[in-house]
């Protein structure tokens, strides 16, 4: 199977559709719901044993409901049970192998969802449109704060109406052309009628079923023996640990009590490779130097372009993740078809940075770096810039604050943060719009250059031929490039590790450890 | 006057146990104070990023923080008394179902660290008292005190290295209890822990014991029973060691104080599932309800032990039983 990007996908399918009619661009592979695993060699999967997993990252806050995380573990519980109507696949690009087999916009502000048929979940029931119906009200609904609601607010969900038992359609509020990569994201899962949160039965369609689970401690999970992908899984159990630090993670797959860890510390991928696989994917998750654009001294556009100027990108990316990652460029989604590739990489240029200070009017800037311990690398990153701004005598405080996160959380003018990968126009619906959540930047400007740029996101948003919108994206792009608030200095990576008997794994650019852990525990299996 | 004055020795136990009471008492107010004191407001620096403006008015109806102080205090105090320790804010539900089995998993690891750790130590002191300056003393005292300059984590490291994943694989490297089950149904996984701690203790007992048998083996009532010609072994085991043992119940007592609190460094290596890692969770988390509990619950394992060690000090030493 090929990469399909979505412009690609798009092409292939003509017209309107945007999703619908991928199926026929990969052959018939995914239809048939027969495709072996990606990685599969000539010997051929083995079927048994209980891979057990160590994360790091969890604790009594663990939940596990079928659409909403709270915690790393909750991740790796969420996916064994529950599936997407679409999936990215490892280069992050999106395919219709998962639950629906096409989604298709039959105009800017109207989708229908085509599912799989025969497709039972965990207890024998059937899915259909009624399950997917409720799946969307269940998100939708504000009061249950389930990760994926905040991307429902173009969707029109009390209008969805099911055509068939199969078909759903799903209307819009306002043209929303990120749909797809909504109904791809690894909480947008499909629940049964009536379904609610542990300690309620967990039921979906995925390859294992919940059998125990304790919070902060374990969950083991038991082989779907009638998962409709033919084949798969092939462990008879998961075990999911939480584990509260990286060295019992660590002495845990070397000593042979796990079989695979998330996050293993950039210091220890040395200490691990010879003795057991170092997994290195290329997320793109990233850390942000924040400057709020309507606030003293980033309210000057020169000050704003001489800070970029100041950050040495390659020697960040080197102390804070060990040089697992690749440099950024200042803007966010790179592996978005739209991300603006064309646009000079910006390079540390002392000289320059202090004459704009000069300009500006403050040759001898002091300012104060708000950041906590939200992620790895975020303190770690403002002691690094504050070490490089050091070098133009501007003089950078980084304040290591446990309650970031509190009241002055994105009304502070200079703050480090942190993100996962989206693509383009989700991550601006989540953090570059004056109605986004997490807007640290204040972006957009209210007047003047850059003040067209929401009136920029509508458009796109109500742009269906993919060439022209990605065109509007690189313009809006161009604009954050050249007066944003947003330093990004780097992508991250996420390393993992794992023992040598586990097969199949492979780098993947999702957002999930563990190439999304083994797609679920079901593309990997014990060689 | 060597018999044992019963009602001196209770009315001592008692006059202890009402001042530990004391001590509690004022490590409440000590323990509520340092949760007025957090910056700002308690329900804002526990909800963080997540904070609505409903979920925050839930928080501070739930933690009582629209009461006045003192009454607040009360409210806390009165529950603690009888039982309710509150909700843990993380994980929903009551401080004593979350803790519980922990607390039962981090005791017993404490009670077999003790129980291997005491004898062993006690014994060790004694024999290099008895040896003194000979091959087995200077050994003992020299491996003691690396062994005593050592920090927790680095004996658990080491060990690890040494028995579980690079140099020998004979046992597990993480001793993780499984929910539902009891750490004793896994008992390899507990060795490597519980050495640690031994190693952890067993030094500062030992050589406390040494050094007072030593001051006791050379006292005038040892000389005196070996001048009437009482097998060294009596005069060793009938009137040194209980002599000698005085000052180290005050070591011993500290040191398993030490543990009630100092073990989540053990824990945080093995990952056992144990108190230890609560306490990180819960600071992590801002849960206030599991902080104050395990804050009160250390503080009552300190009162206990002390009591513990001081009534067992007075019953093995002559001088101060009678004095009551």
């Amino acid at each position: 199977m090929t990469e399909i990007s979505r412009r690609q996908l798009v092409r292939g399918a003509g017209g309107l559709a945007v999703v619908g009619g991928l199926a026929a661009a990969c052959g018939t592979s995914s239809s048939t719901g027969t495709s072996p695993a990606p990685g599969v060699s000539a010997g051929g999967p083995k079927r048994g044993g209980n891979f057990r997993l160590g994360v790091t990252g969890g604790g009594s806050k663990d939940i596990m409901d079928g659409q909403n995380i709270i915690t790393k573990p909750d991740q790796a519980r969420l996916i064994t049970a529950f599936e997407t109507l679409l999936l990215f696949d490892e280069n992050y690009q999106l395919t219709t192998n998962g639950l629906a087999e096409s989604v298709t916009q039959d105009n800017p502000k109207q989708y229908t969802i085509s599912l799989r048929q025969g497709i039972e979940f965990q207890n024998g029931k059937t899915m259909t449109a009624d399950d997917v119906i409720y799946s969307f009200q269940r998100i939708g609904t504000k009061a249950y704060g389930l990760t994926g609601y905040a991307a429902t607010a173009t969707m029109d969900i009390a209008g969805m109406k099911k055509l068939d038992k199969y078909t759903v359609r799903l209307p819009l509020k306002s043209p929303d052309a990120t749909v797809p990569q909504t109904l791809g994201s690894y909480t947008f899962n499909m629940v049964p009628v009536g379904y609610k949160a542990y300690p309620s039965p967990q039921i979906g369609t995925g390859a294992y079923k919940l059998k125990s689970f304790a919070p902060g401690q374990q969950s083991v999970h038991e082989r779907n023996p009638n998962y409709w992908r033919s084949g798969e899984p092939y462990f008879d159990t998961v075990t999911i640990t939480d584990f509260s630090d990286s060295t019992a993670q660590v002495n845990g797959l070397l000593g042979g009590q796990i079989d695979a860890m998330t996050d293993l510390p950039p210091s220890q991928v040395k200490v691990v490779q010879g003795r057991a696989g170092v997994l290195i994917s290329k997320t793109g998750g990233w850390l942000p130097i924040c400057m709020a654009i309507d606030m003293p001294p980033f309210n000057d556009v020169r000050v704003r372009q001489a800070m970029r100027l100041l950050v040495d990108r390659p020697g960040m990316l080197e102390q804070v993740s060990s040089g697992y990652g690749f440099i950024g460029n200042d803007l966010y989604a790179p592996f978005d078809p739209g991300y603006a590739h064309a646009l000079p990489q910006r390079q540390q240029d002392i000289g320059q940075a202090k004459s704009l200070l000069k300009a500006a009017g403050h040759a001898n800037l002091s300012v104060d770096l708000h950041t906590t311990d939200g992620a790895a690398g975020m303190v770690e990153t403002a002691t690094v810039f504050a070490n490089q701004a050091s070098a133009a005598g501007v003089k950078i405080n980084v304040i290591n604050d446990p309650n970031f996160y509190g009241n002055q959380y994105l009304k502070l003018a200079f703050s480090v943060d942190f993100w996962g990968t989206r693509a383009y126009l989700n991550q601006v619906q989540q953090g570059s719009l004056p109605t986004s959540p997490y807007n640290e930047t204040h972006w957009p400007p209210k007047s003047g250059t850059g003040s067209n740029f929401e009136s920029l996101y509508s458009q796109a948003l109500a742009t269906t031929d993919p060439a022209k919108r990605i065109q509007i994206e690189q313009e809006m792009q161009q604009i954050e490039y050249n007066i944003g608030g947003y330093i990004i200095p780097f992508f991250g990576g996420l390393i993992d590790a794992y023992a040598a008997k586990v097969k199949g794994l492979k780098p993947s650019k999702g957002t999930l450890n563990l190439d999304s852990f083994g797609h679920g525990f079901r593309t990997i299996w014990f060689g | 006057m060597n018999r044992l004055r019963v009602g001196g020795v209770w009315s001592f136990i008692l006059r202890r146990l009402l001042l530990g009471i004391v001590v509690l008492i004022l490590v409440s107010v000590v323990v509520f104070l340092a949760t007025q004191a957090l910056p700002g407001d308690p329900a804002r620096a526990i909800l963080g990023r997540s904070a609505t403006p409903a979920s925050l008015a839930a928080l501070r109806r739930q933690l009582h923080l629209d009461q006045p102080a003192i009454e607040q205090y009360w409210t806390w105090v009165t529950g603690l008394l009888r039982g309710n320790l509150g909700n843990s804010l993380a994980a929903q539900e009551p401080v004593t179902t979350l803790l519980g089995p922990r607390l039962v998993n981090s005791a017993v690891l404490v009670a077999i660290a003790a129980v291997v750790s005491i004898p062993l130590s006690i014994a060790i002191g004694s024999w290099a008292a008895f040896k003194r300056e000979k091959a087995f003393d200077l050994v003992s005292s020299n491996l003691l005190l690396v062994l005593a300059a050592l920090p927790e984590f680095v004996v658990a490291l080491v060990l690890v290295i040494f028995l579980a994943t690079t140099v020998f694989h004979v046992l597990p490297a993480i001793s993780t209890v499984p929910p539902g089950s009891q750490p004793w149904n896994n008992w390899t996984a507990l060795v490597l822990p519980t050495l640690t701690l031994v190693i952890a203790v067993a030094p500062y007992v030992a050589r406390i014991m040494r050094a007072s048998m030593i001051e006791v083996l050379e006292s005038d009532y040892v000389e005196m029973a070996r001048l009437k010609g009482l097998p060294e072994r009596t005069v060793l085991l009938r009137h040194a060691l209980p002599n000698a043992l005085g000052p180290v119940f005050q070591v011993i007592a500290l040191n398993l104080a030490y543990l009630a609190g100092g073990i989540i460094v053990v824990e945080y290596v093995f990952n056992y599932t144990g108190v230890g890692s609560a306490i990180r969770e819960a600071t992590f988390n801002h849960d206030l309800p599991v902080i104050q509990a395990l804050a009160m619950l250390i503080a009552a394992v300190y009162v206990a032990l002390n009591l513990l060690a001081d009534v067992a000090t007075i019953l093995v030493t002559p001088r101060l039983r009678t004095r009551l």
